[in-house]
C-alpha cells in the first residue's frame, strides 16, 4: 500500500508540474489527464471504486477531450519561449503558492483528527448510490442536491451553445451560410 | 527473518496514514494555484483550477475514508464537485471561444475590455 501511494503521489504531483511548466499546450492537457489518473488511483485506495469509475470516465475521458478541442480552436502556432507563456509573476506566484501549499500541509497534518482508521467509505456500490440519491440515514441533504446538480447542468449545457454560438456576420466566416 | 526486516515490510504493507493523502491534496492545490496565477493561456489556466479542485476532492474521500463519523459521505459530495466542475469546464471554454473569435487571442494579459 506504501508503494502504491508513493508510485501514485509521484505521478499526481509530477504531471501537475507538467501541467504548469511545459511549454506546449497540448503536453499540458495531456499531463493534466496523467494527473487525474493518478487521482483516480488514490480514490480506488480509498475504498471509492466506483469514483474512481467516475473520474476516469469524466476528467481523463471528458474533461480532456473537451479541453483538446478548445485547444484546437484556439491556438496559434506560436514561439513557445518561458517568455511567452509566462507571465512576470514566477517567482511571485511560486513564493505564494508554496506558502499556501507549505501553510495548508502544516495545518493539516498538524491538526488531530482522533481515532482514524481506513475503511470508513462505502465500498459497496449499492450503499453509495443510496447516499447519493439521500435514501440512507443522514443522506437526506443528497436528494435536494442531486436535483440542483441536475438542473445546473441543463442549464451549463444550454449556456455553453448561447455563449460560443456563432452570431451573424460577426467572426470568422468559413464560407458557412447561415 | 531479522526483526528489522520484518518491520520494514509490515510498514510496507500498511495502509498510509491519513495524513499523507491531505498533504498530497494540500501540495496539488497550490501547484494549481502556481500555475493558474502565472500561466497567460486562458486554456491552461483551466487545466489548473481543474487541478485544484482534483486536490480538494481528493481531500474530502480522504476524510470520508479515514474519519469514522463521517459516514462516507465526502465520495457523494465529490460526485458532486465532479459534476459542478464539469459544467464549469463547459462554460468556461465556451467563453473562450467566444472570445477568442472576437479577439483573436486567448491570452489573459491581453483581455482587458473589463478593466477599470
Amino acid at each position: 500500500m506504501t508503494v502504491a501511494f508513493a508510485f501514485l503521489a509521484g505521478m499526481t504531483l509530477v504531471s501537475a508540474l507538467g501541467v504548469v511548466l511545459s511549454r506546449s499546450v497540448v503536453h499540458s492537457a495531456l499531463f493534466m489527464s496523467g494527473s487525474f489518473l493518478g487521482i483516480s488511483g488514490f480514490f480506488v485506495m480509498l475504498n471509492a471504486p466506483a469514483l474512481a469509475a467516475f473520474q476516469v470516465l469524466i476528467y481523463v475521458g471528458a474533461v480532456t477531450v473537451v479541453i483538446l478541442f478548445g485547444i484546437m480552436f484556439t491556438q496559434r502556432p506560436q514561439v513557445r519561449r518561458y517568455r511567452t507563456i509566462i507571465n512576470r509573476q514566477f517567482w511571485a506566484g511560486f513564493l505564494v503558492a508554496a506558502g499556501v501549499g507549505a501553510f495548508l500541509a502544516y495545518v493539516l497534518s498538524a491538526e488531530d483528527w482522533g481515532g482514524t482508521k481506513p475503511g470508513n467509505g462505502p465500498r459497496q456500490v449499492a450503499a453509495f448510490g443510496r447516499d447519493l440519491l439521500g435514501v440512507s440515514q443522514g443522506a437526506e441533504v443528497f436528494t435536494l442536491l442531486f436535483e440542483v446538480a441536475s438542473v445546473l447542468l441543463l442549464v451549463a449545457v444550454v449556456a455553453a451553445i448561447v455563449v460560443s454560438r456563432r452570431k451573424m456576420g460577426q467572426g470568422i466566416d468559413r464560407g458557412v451560410r447561415e | 527473518m531479522p526483526q528489522q526486516v520484518q518491520q520494514f515490510l509490515h510498514a510496507l504493507v500498511a495502509a498510509p496514514p491519513l495524513n499523507g493523502y491531505l498533504v498530497v491534496g494540500a501540495f496539488l492545490f497550490a501547484i494549481g494555484a502556481w500555475g493558474a496565477l502565472i500561466r497567460r493561456n486562458a486554456v491552461v489556466i483551466f487545466m489548473c483550477v481543474e487541478l485544484m479542485i482534483n486536490g480538494v476532492n481528493l481531500t474530502l474521500v480522504a476524510f470520508a475514508d479515514y474519519l469514522p463519523n463521517a459516514g462516507g459521505l465526502g465520495v457523494s459530495y465529490a460526485v458532486l464537485v465532479i459534476a459542478i466542475a464539469a459544467a464549469e469546464i463547459a462554460v468556461g471554454l465556451a467563453i473562450v471561444l467566444a472570445v477568442f473569435r472576437s479577439r483573436r487571442t486567448v491570452n489573459v494579459d491581453e483581455v482587458t475590455s473589463m478593466r477599470g
